[in-house]
């Protein structure tokens, strides 16, 4: 008996067999491409042939040539401000919409619940040449006026005032349905007689909210956050779709996503080149980035679960 | 596989007339397979054992792909070369063979053809392919109905934009959404109207002339005085809207590149193209940029097949093919008279004659001032600055 237990304790290194393979692709795909992308930071040239060691020379040009600088910041301001909205409309909205589909006495609840999902299906694509064609007065102007709408025919996306707001609230929009969803399961988790006994101890909508309700989803809250900021973080596609790797208008809708790519790998039009440890450089300053506002918001949120 | 190796490398270079050879073409054209497949068919007939294939990739990647390639050694036969700087710096790096004592090739291009592709010391790196034009395309429908004719000069030019907007109709179709169209069709478009050719563009290059003196400045005011007759909201108004709005008879011109000639051909409507005209007391000159060339890998396995193909496109003949094998609206560099078939094409030529070319203004030397000369552009149409501020903002960037 004793000896056919040990086969499965701790002590047995079999274990190490079930995990190569995953560690496998881990490392291969993941963790090395993520390391070598750490080492291409310090080196200058496109290809092995010409690429050629230069410290923190990336880092240094970053920060201290004036148009590389002003590139730079003006994109970390602007993936804060694009973060900002997200946190406010999109995950604010999500939670608002997800207690309002957990409430028992809803009606219709799997209708609406499609309806604020189906966005989310969608390719960023396509739901960025529909926004971009309905928020262009030239083309929508017409109709507008004849709702009586006409103060809304404006270049909304060709506005630096405007443009980034507008984006950042096309790419709420579409992801909507995600922290809903995931609000709505954790809602549904919730024991029943948590909440019953709030009712009973006299808590109205409000306090059961603030009080039982919110406490106990606070986990998915931080993932959904943690979420948000990766991904606004890495957010490039809505950019592309709806204005260009430029961040037009005046570079009003540049983030470090599109800053990057722009860098990196595509290079400036209309000479092309790109600069790969350069977009290295600023793909490390992002991992930091994440890092440092990552891990506090795990240890925060998560220390309950 | 020691042996079989040995007796393919005595095969090639006792290389017979019959022997077939495949040689590879990389180039940033991807709309082009149909129209370069025709072309390397015609060619076909004229050496028979060579093979040409046409590999295009992705426009925006070209550069970063073709100096991937060569750089391990996997570069194409054959490739087109981009002008100026981004070219000559592969030519430097070892990549493009020397190509200029390619037969016909010095003697069958203009010096301003050739220059494009010229080294500072007088070397070819490419045989001139196309080159695009400049120009406002016009309704000729709504010029009728409304009386107008095609304007000779600048302050003519507004005075008809002025007359179709009285008329309810926009007047031009360009915008700025996308941004490098309103530089590079409209603005360098015109640039040489206001101050001069390649004589007097290389005064600014040398820093003789300054990019803010008031030619430069009086170009930035005209785009100013265009943002009005452009579509309500032209801020957000992108290429493609553009060329819809024309399409659709919206508005009634639009300043664009030749390269987009095709694209009307189905038109439900009568249009031209007119010269963007100069103010008044200047001579208008049109921006005639070249685009494409073609060159071959110095490290090229069949060094005289590709050579001999570049030469075929140094002669009467081959150039006659390969223009009528390109898409309307890229034109021929060469000095032979060549009958284009298209008519608007014929068109855009003519516009050429009389007339001083140049290339695209940032182009041969300016290329670091391209992005900020495209938002002082935009802002002085926004109105967000003046044309002196705009042509400050550039010359402060001069090196």
């Amino acid at each position: 008996m004793p000896k056919q237990r040990n086969s499965i304790t701790p002590k047995g290194r079999y274990w190490i067999l079930y995990l190569l393979p995953a560690l496998f692709f881990y490392v291969i795909f993941m963790a090395w491409p993520l390391l070598d992308s750490l080492r291409l930071g310090f080196f200058t040239g496109n290809t092995p042939a010409t690429r050629s060691f230069i410290g923190f020379g990336n880092y240094v040009k970053l920060f201290t040539d004036e148009t590389s600088r002003t590139r730079y910041w003006g994109a970390f301001g602007h993936t804060w401000y694009f973060f900002l909205i997200n946190m406010v409309a999109q995950n604010c909205l999500g939670m608002l919409f997800a207690v309002i589909l957990t409430n028992p006495t809803m009606k219709g609840r799997e209708f609406y619940q499609t309806v604020v999902f189906i966005p989310t299906t969608f390719a960023v694509l396509v739901t960025g040449y529909l926004w971009k064609l309905l928020l262009n007065p030239v083309w929508c102007g017409d109709t507008l006026v004849r709702m009586h709408l006409g103060f809304l025919a404006r270049p909304w996306l060709g506005d630096q005032s405007t443009a980034l707001t507008c984006v950042a609230l096309i790419s709420c929009w579409q992801w909507m349905g995600i922290p809903t969803m995931m609000f709505v399961a954790a809602l549904r988790n919730i024991p029943e007689d948590c909440i019953e006994a709030a009712d009973i101890e006299g808590a109205n909508a409000w306090q059961t909210f603030w009080y039982v309700k919110y406490p106990m989803i606070l986990p998915v809250v931080g993932m959904i956050t943690i979420l948000t900021f990766v991904n606004n973080f890495n957010a490039f596609d809505v950019v592309f779709a709806t204005e260009n790797v430029n961040g037009a208008p005046s570079y009003a809708t540049d983030l470090i996503g599109t800053l990057f790519y722009r860098i990196g790998i595509a290079g400036q039009h209309p000479i092309g080149i790109p600069d790969a440890g350069m977009g290295a450089a600023i793909a490390t300053i992002t991992f930091f980035v994440l890092m440092a506002g990552v891990v506090p918001m795990l240890k925060y949120t998560q220390r309950e679960a | 596989m020691c042996f079989a190796l040995f007796a393919q490398g005595t095969k090639e270079s006792a290389a017979s007339a019959t022997e077939k050879v495949t040689l590879t073409m990389g180039s940033w054209r991807t709309d082009d397979v149909e129209q370069m497949n025709n072309l390397l068919a015609a060619y076909k007939k004229i050496a028979p054992n060579v093979d040409i294939k046409f590999q295009p990739t992705n426009p925006p990647d070209y550069n970063a792909t073709l100096r991937l390639q060569l750089d391990s050694h996997t570069g194409p036969d054959l490739m087109y070369a981009r002008s100026y700087a981004t070219g000559q710096e592969l030519f430097n790096a070892g990549y493009f063979a020397d190509c200029t004592d390619i037969p016909g090739l010095m003697t069958n291009f203009t010096a301003s053809n050739l220059a494009p592709w010229q080294m500072p010391d007088g070397r070819m790196f490419a045989v001139p392919f196309a080159a695009v034009s400049h120009a406002v395309y016009y309704n000729k429908d709504i010029f009728a109905k409304n009386g107008l004719s095609i304007p000779s000069t600048w302050e003519e030019f507004l005075s008809v934009c002025d007359k179709l907007q009285k008329a309810g109709i926009t007047p031009l179709a360009n915008g700025v959404a996308d941004e490098w169209d309103i530089l590079e069709c409209f603005f360098l478009g015109m640039v040489p109207n206001f101050v001069g050719g390649a004589s007097e563009r290389v005064k600014y290059e040398s820093g003789e002339k300054k990019l803010n003196d008031a030619d430069f400045v009086a170009a930035y005011q005209a785009m100013a005085d265009v943002a009005k007759y452009c579509p309500k909201g032209f801020e957000s108004v992108t290429y493609n809207d553009s060329q819809v709005l024309f399409n659709t008879q919206k508005a009634a011109m639009f300043v664009d590149g030749s390269w987009t000639a095709g694209v009307y051909k189905d038109a439900t409507f009568q249009w031209g193209v007119f010269a963007i005209p100069a103010p008044k007391g200047r001579k208008t000159a049109i921006c005639f940029h070249p685009d494409m060339a073609i060159t071959m890998n110095s490290a090229t396995t069949h060094p005289e097949e590709a050579k001999a193909f570049l030469a075929w496109l140094c002669t009467k003949e081959g150039a006659t093919t390969a223009s009528k094998n390109l898409p309307v609206g890229y034109f021929p560099m060469i000095n032979f008279e060549i009958k284009l078939d298209d008519p608007h094409a014929n068109e855009f030529l003519a516009l050429n004659a009389g007339k001083e070319t140049d290339a695209r203004f940032v182009w041969p030397a300016l290329m670091d001032l391209y992005a900020p000369m495209n938002q002082a552009v935009i802002k002085v149409m926004r109105g967000e600055i003046t044309a002196q501020k705009a042509a400050d903002s550039v010359a402060a960037l001069k090196k």
